[in-house]
């Protein structure tokens, strides 16, 4: 009588997000918005979109450099954070995290976020 | 004005993150409105999102970039020389920035 259980993956999600609403209030006070668009649990990879007037704002780039840092501290499964902005021009963004053997980057951007200058 | 301790600049994007981004964002806007826009925003997204400030004692702060920052450059059309100029200037706009947020300026 096996039960499956599948809510790891959610909660480890569930932990990322409440990280990132904990840890950065900001990005929801500017308007913009922080998505996680993929969790590997497997190498412990997870990849964060910034959208709304995250992109372009001048602000975004600390707020990415301070997820990366602080989030692989606070949450020890996850391992590499890859932070993009809707600008991003699709390059390898796994500058802070070391590199697995085998690690395929999953660079799941379509969408242009809105540029909101101000 | 932030009271500034370098040994809580180790840990800077727990204990300055305010600071740092309000220094981002104040180079940003300077250098948006003085240059190409477009190059300025890719500069931003595309270069300082991998960038990093570091404190090197008596009011000198240092931001380091990613290698080859030009060959990350994408949906931009310019020259490597006048991209190279333009953020060397922004990196020069944040450094300065930085003084000032943490009162050496």
């Amino acid at each position: 009588m096996s039960t499956e259980t599948q809510n790891d993956g959610d909660d480890l999600e569930e932990r990322v997000t409440n990280f990132l609403r904990r840890n950065f209030p900001q990005i929801q006070m500017h308007g913009g918005s922080a998505a996680i668009q993929d969790i590997d649990r497997e190498t412990g990879e997870v990849s964060i979109a910034l959208g709304g007037a995250c992109s372009g704002c001048g602000i975004s780039p600390m707020t990415i450099q301070a997820i990366k840092s602080r989030m692989v501290k606070e949450i020890p499964e996850i391992e590499t954070v890859n932070a993009s902005t809707g600008m991003d021009g699709g390059g390898d963004t796994g500058g802070m995290s070391p590199s697995f053997p085998g690690e395929t980057v999953d660079d799941g951007e379509a969408d242009e976020g809105p540029e909101a200058p101000f | 004005m932030a009271d500034f301790d370098p040994e809580k600049f180790e840990d800077k994007y727990a204990n300055y993150f305010p600071e740092l981004q309000q220094a981002y964002k104040n180079a940003f806007n300077r250098m948006n409105d003085r240059y190409d826009s477009q190059l300025v925003h890719a500069i931003d997204q595309q270069v300082l999102n991998e960038s990093e400030p570091f404190y090197d004692g008596d009011g000198e702060f240092r931001v380091e970039l990613p290698d080859e920052p030009y060959d990350r450059l994408s949906g931009v059309l310019v020259d490597e020389e006048r991209f190279e100029e333009v953020l060397e200037i922004h990196v020069e706009e944040i450094e300065t920035e930085l003084r000032r947020v943490f009162g050496f300026a």
